[in-house]
């Protein structure tokens, strides 16, 4: 293992020598700038969508188009999912129902129902927000589910025998320790919901971030494509720490036991 | 004989599948005894433990508590597991507050029980780590006190110190004495150790490694307070334990299926 000092200088130089590598191909036009535009360009690209937006709207209009439809999709996903992870794993029944119709569709890449789903809803806010909302919800159950089944049977036994109520049981014991679970499941399942936002605004619409690659690559405004791809790339970090952060003051005894 | 038992055995028998676990074991318990059940792995100790907390049923024969036929588990019957099963998500005083919490005793009420809990068990001034902050030993007070908070009228320890080391499981084993002459509660203890099960019992059931019956069952006749008197390492202490070791090494040639030879010192 390298020292910390030499690891952080390590980790700090390899992105900068990747931008300085960049760089020169493009100044020394080694790739067209239509391809691959310089940094200052894309910089300077980003201040000018950021204060004067984008086909006639503010930036801040297409992140929040973006958002919404994202964060609309997630929170029922997680809703439906952990309710319906819940239910399966608690009631076998219930499981045997839903076993073959999601196990049928579970591998079906989401995108490929994306031309279905224009059709039948249209190109609006319906058909964007259906198609994150199924992909992630099936995410967030699978988990949820995995998550009760993960439960020791000593520590049901242990609440039993402690006089717990079976939804005593259930909301003490089982819930609490599938948690960890349902956490991972959120996490992946925001990730997806982000990358089927994209995929869902390239095809129709004319807001949000999607939209904004898209319609720029179209008019070869490389810059511009690159100016949707760093900010939808910030919003996913963004997301995902701020849920790993709420995640671990929730789930805070999870990977120390 | 003791005017109505606690816990009446009668000819318990389980089978699963095609196995017979256990096959008529018959025995009494009466208030304030601590039992323990010795044997090797497979012998059906944990089985009988598990009937008697209620998590099964006898196959056959009549397994009563108090007069009553045990049909599910509940707190007069708690039980303290080998892995300790704590709640990880709960502080040490919240673990041992959860039955009381379950019964919706008020707040004040439930944490006075607590305060006195912990002290019993050793853990004064602990009650606000979580299982991941305690130690081996830590942990399994707290199954203890969990349980102790619960009133039981029998406490069920399955292997409950077989996971940590030697000098904790000596320390955890005087306090459980300890625990014993303060709160009066049963105790059926299973163990494979043969000096844990004299040391701590005043009477030991001995199971034969095949067949699920009782080889012998041992009266232990050593002085109590056991906690701070015992020498583990007294002749009397060691005759008790080479008595035990041979008929379980030997398998009890009196003991004919379902019958119960009776050793006593």
């Amino acid at each position: 293992m390298p020292s910390p000092r030499s690891h952080l200088a390590l980790v700090l130089a390899s992105p900068l020598m990747l931008l300085l590598a960049w760089d020169g191909a493009t100044r020394f036009s080694l790739v067209e700038q239509i391809l691959l535009p310089a940094p200052a360009t894309i910089g300077a690209a980003l201040w000018d969508v950021l204060t004067r937006g984008y086909a006639g709207v503010s930036v801040f209009v297409h992140i929040g188009t973006s958002l919404w439809r994202v964060l609309t999709a997630f929170l029922l996903a997680a809703f439906v999912g952990v309710s319906l992870g819940l239910l399966r794993g608690l009631y076998p029944r219930i499981d045997a129902v839903c076993l073959v119709p999601f196990e049928l569709i579970r591998p079906i890449p989401p995108l490929a129902f994306i031309p279905l789903f224009i059709l039948w809803f249209g190109i609006g806010e319906v058909s964007k927000v259906l198609i994150i909302f199924y992909y992630a919800m099936l995410v967030v159950m699978l988990n949820t589910q995995a998550g009760v089944a993960s439960c020791p049977e000593d520590k049901i036994r242990a609440a039993r025998s402690l006089g717990a109520s079976p939804w005593q049981v259930f909301w003490r014991v089982v819930f609490p320790a599938s948690l960890p679970h349902v956490v991972v499941g959120l996490r992946v399942a925001l990730a997806a919901a982000l990358s089927i936002l994209v995929a869902s605004e390239l095809l129709g619409g004319d807001r949000g971030l999607g939209f904004v690659i898209s319609d720029a690559s179209t008019f070869f405004k490389t810059a511009d494509v690159f100016v949707g791809i760093v900010l939808i790339g910030l919003i996913g970090l963004i997301a995902d720490r701020a849920l790993t952060f709420t995640a671990r003051r929730i789930v805070h005894w999870e990977g120390k036991t | 004989m003791a005017p109505a038992p606690l816990l009446e055995a009668v000819d318990v028998s389980f089978t699963y599948g095609a196995s017979t676990v256990l096959d008529r074991v018959s025995f009494t318990l009466g208030s304030s005894e601590v039992v323990s059940l010795l044997g090797p792995s497979g012998c059906g100790k944990t089985t009988l433990l598990n009937l008697i907390a209620g998590f099964r049923q006898p196959s056959s024969g009549r397994l009563l508590f108090d007069g009553a036929p045990i049909t599910a588990p509940g707190p007069e019957r708690a039980v303290v597991f080998q892995s300790g099963a704590l709640f990880d998500w709960l502080t040490a005083r919240q673990n041992i507050e959860f039955s009381l919490s379950c019964r919706g005793v008020a707040k004040a009420e439930r944490r006075d029980v607590s305060e006195h809990v912990l002290e019993l068990v050793g853990l004064k001034g602990a009650g606000g780590l979580y299982p991941y902050e305690m130690s081996g030993g830590m942990r399994q007070r707290v199954g203890v006190g969990r349980v102790i908070a619960a009133r039981p009228r029998i406490m069920l320890m399955d292997e409950p110190f077989a996971a940590v080391d030697v000098q904790t499981r000596e320390a955890l084993q005087e306090e459980l004495l300890r625990i014993h002459a303060a709160t009066r509660c049963t105790i059926v203890f299973v163990t494979h150790s043969i000096e844990e099960a004299v040391f701590l019992s005043n009477r030991v059931f001995v199971l034969a490694k095949r067949g699920g019956t009782f080889d012998a069952a041992f009266d232990v006749a050593l002085p109590a307070p056991r906690w701070d008197g015992l020498n583990r390492l007294d002749p009397e202490f060691l005759r008790l334990r080479e008595r035990i070791y041979l008929t379980m090494k030997a398998g009890s040639p009196a003991a004919t299926t379902g019958a119960r030879a009776h050793a006593l010192t």
